[in-house]
């Protein structure tokens, strides 16, 4: 454990946006964005506080990507790695469920793994949550516990610095000379912090009666047949905004188009809740109705996911209870999933 | 780093063969040899329109020309019928599992097809033909709606002189084209001489045709571990990353699209 505190942290994030894409969250109205070092001085990045709105895959894997470009197998276009600050638990979790999706040694995403491979994750803990956290539900702490280079924990006089990698223990090393020691208050500091935000989530998630994923095991499968599938979308307007937003959704189409620098193959997100998505050429259509649609992105977080990857595919951001205009709540629905009344 | 599995092999369309009015045959000469096996599929593209999964229709053992039979159905097959011979399209696999041909070994194989899923099952025929040697009996059942749908009528029929080889065929209604039984497939699943406990069933067509020919298998006594479905979901990136082609715990592009009955029986939609 070390201690960085303000200045000396923005003296590392600017040596890191040398070699690096450097995001940080800032304030933005109401909500946390992500903001490039490019733009905007790292002095207003928001260490701490809650997710960003938009989830760190839409970094790793763009809404529209240029993946092949002519007759070259060459990936196109390689990017800058990130350094990402102040990423949250629940996005870390989201890249445990995308690597097991886009890591893989035969058909791995190039530009993924190498954006994987080459960024560095500085995450911090939430000191606060917000109505749709529900985190803890789904086994995720409001603070990370793995999948980070390095972690702040928000203290009185700068951050509490956990490694969390290889790569992490290398940075503190490498820049050793602004790392400070933690005093014992500091440390206990961190702890009550901790605390405290996890019994506000607690609260969130009893208030809203979320079960515990513990309850979910066969769930989906068991309720498979039942009228809650035609109740929940008898709202969805189809608008696929909680594919948008989900930090472990990763379907996309490829897409071809022409152009004056020859012809090109793009991977664009795709939602499972639109119509023509398992639609083949034919006519066939195994999900034609809307409620067996939205009853497939249940069962492929908490069925599939769970049977294939060993996790289920939900961390508990709640980013798709803000964004759908229908109002379906994951929490109401996973709640009706482990009720017996169908 | 991975290789760009998303990036087309380009290829030279060598023969256009029109079958029926809305079937044709592209005889195509990857830049590069791409070894497949029969009921793997590849992606066919035009280059700057878009893709399309589809099974090969000629011999595995070929290695510098691969054919493809396609029917015109949609935005991408379209643009596939409007090539011509010197044209250049992508190719990009081949994809998913294939017939387990080890596991035929000493087996009854039955083969059924309907429509245009007669074209992978001319691949997997010409296999049964190069180890004829080592399977029992060998069964060939196809049906077209008439005999003008019918794929490969002339080679088909070459086939019926072969001793190695228990043919039939049917169509749905006669079009005044050629003499063809007509009644559905199901109607020509006979089983004389057949080993039902441990013969292999195949099927390829359409779906509601898979459906009533693994009716028929089952009914007969064949096992479900041993009939082989090779089921059409919309396939897009062809190795399990898209999320298109999900059946239940699987991916159809990856884990099949050859699936033995037994292994999908209890998914949502196999026959949609």
């Amino acid at each position: 454990m070390k201690l960085l505190n303000r200045a000396d942290s923005e003296l590392l994030f600017e040596a890191l946006a040398r070699d690096h894409c450097l995001l940080f969250p800032i304030r933005r109205n109401d909500q946390l964005v992500l903001a490039s070092s490019d733009k905007t001085p790292v002095a207003e990045a928001v260490i701490g506080e809650v997710r960003t709105a938009d989830p760190l895959k839409a970094l790793f894997l763009l809404a529209r990507e240029k993946v092949a470009q002519g007759p070259s197998e060459e990936t196109p276009g390689r990017r800058k790695p990130f350094c990402v600050i102040g990423a949250k638990a629940c996005d870390l979790k989201g890249f445990k469920v995308l690597d097991s999706v886009f890591l893989d040694p035969d058909y791995g995403d190039p530009t993924y793994s190498a954006l994987r491979a080459e960024s560095i994750l500085i995450s911090s803990d939430c000191t606060t949550a917000i109505e749709t956290c529900f985190c803890l539900a789904v086994g995720v702490k409001p603070w990370p516990e793995e999948g980070f280079d390095l972690n702040l924990s928000p203290v009185t006089g700068g951050f509490v610095v956990e490694e969390g990698s290889e790569r992490g223990r290398e940075l503190i090393a490498k820049h050793a000379a602004l790392f400070g020691e933690p005093t014992a208050a500091q440390l206990a500091e961190r702890d009550a912090a901790r605390a405290k935000v996890e019994a506000g989530v607690r609260e969130l998630v009893k208030a809203s009666g979320v079960p515990d994923q513990g309850a979910l095991e066969g769930r989906v499968m068991k309720q498979y047949e039942s009228k809650l599938w035609e109740q929940e979308a008898s709202t969805c307007v189809e608008c696929g905004a909680c594919n948008t937003v989900c930090p472990t959704c990763h379907c996309f189409l490829l897409y071809d188009q022409g152009g004056p620098s020859g012809p090109a193959r793009f991977r664009i997100w795709d939602s499972c809740l639109i119509k023509d998505f398992a639609k083949v050429a034919g006519g066939a259509n195994p999900r034609h109705a809307l409620w067996m649609r939205l009853r497939n992105r249940f069962e492929k977080k908490f069925d599939f996911f769970k049977k294939v990857a060993g996790l289920y595919a939900c961390t508990g951001c709640g980013r798709c209870i803000s964004a759908c205009p229908g109002k379906i709540d994951i929490r109401r629905v996973l709640r009706e999933l482990v009720e017996d009344n169908a | 780093m991975p290789r760009n599995p998303y990036a087309s092999v380009e290829s030279t369309v060598l023969e256009v063969i029109a079958e029926t009015p809305t079937i044709k045959t592209f005889k195509l000469r990857p830049s590069r040899v791409i070894p497949f096996k029969p009921g793997q599929f590849m992606q066919v593209s035009i280059p700057g329109v878009g893709e399309a999964p589809f099974t090969p229709s000629s011999f595995c053992g070929i290695r510098d020309t691969i054919e493809f039979t396609i029917v015109k159905v949609g935005r991408v097959t379209e643009q596939i019928h409007a090539v011509k011979p010197g044209d250049t399209v992508g190719l990009r696999g081949p994809y998913g599992n294939g017939y387990p041909l080890e596991a035929f070994r000493g087996k009854d194989v039955f083969v059924v097809g309907g429509g245009v899923g007669l074209a992978p099952l001319r691949t997997l025929m010409y296999s049964l033909f190069d180890m004829r040697k080592d399977l029992r009996k060998l069964v060939y059942r196809a049906g077209c709606r008439t005999p003008g749908d019918f794929l490969y009528w002339e080679e088909i029929n070459s086939w019926a002189g072969n001793p190695d080889l228990d043919m039939k065929l049917t169509v749905d209604a006669q079009d005044g084209s050629r003499e063809c039984h007509v009644g559905l497939v199901t109607s020509i699943m006979d089983f004389e001489g057949v080993d039902i406990p441990s013969a292999i069933g195949v099927a390829c067509g359409p779906p509601i045709m898979m459906k009533f020919v693994t009716r028929s298998f089952l009914s007969f006594g064949f096992r479900p571990e041993h009939i082989y479905l090779s089921m059409e979901k919309n396939m897009s990136c062809g190795f399990g990353k898209c999320g298109h082609c999900r059946l239940g715990t699987v991916y159809c592009c990856k884990d099949g699209p050859v699936f033995t009955y037994d292994a999908i029986k209890d998914f949502e939609g196999i026959w949609d």
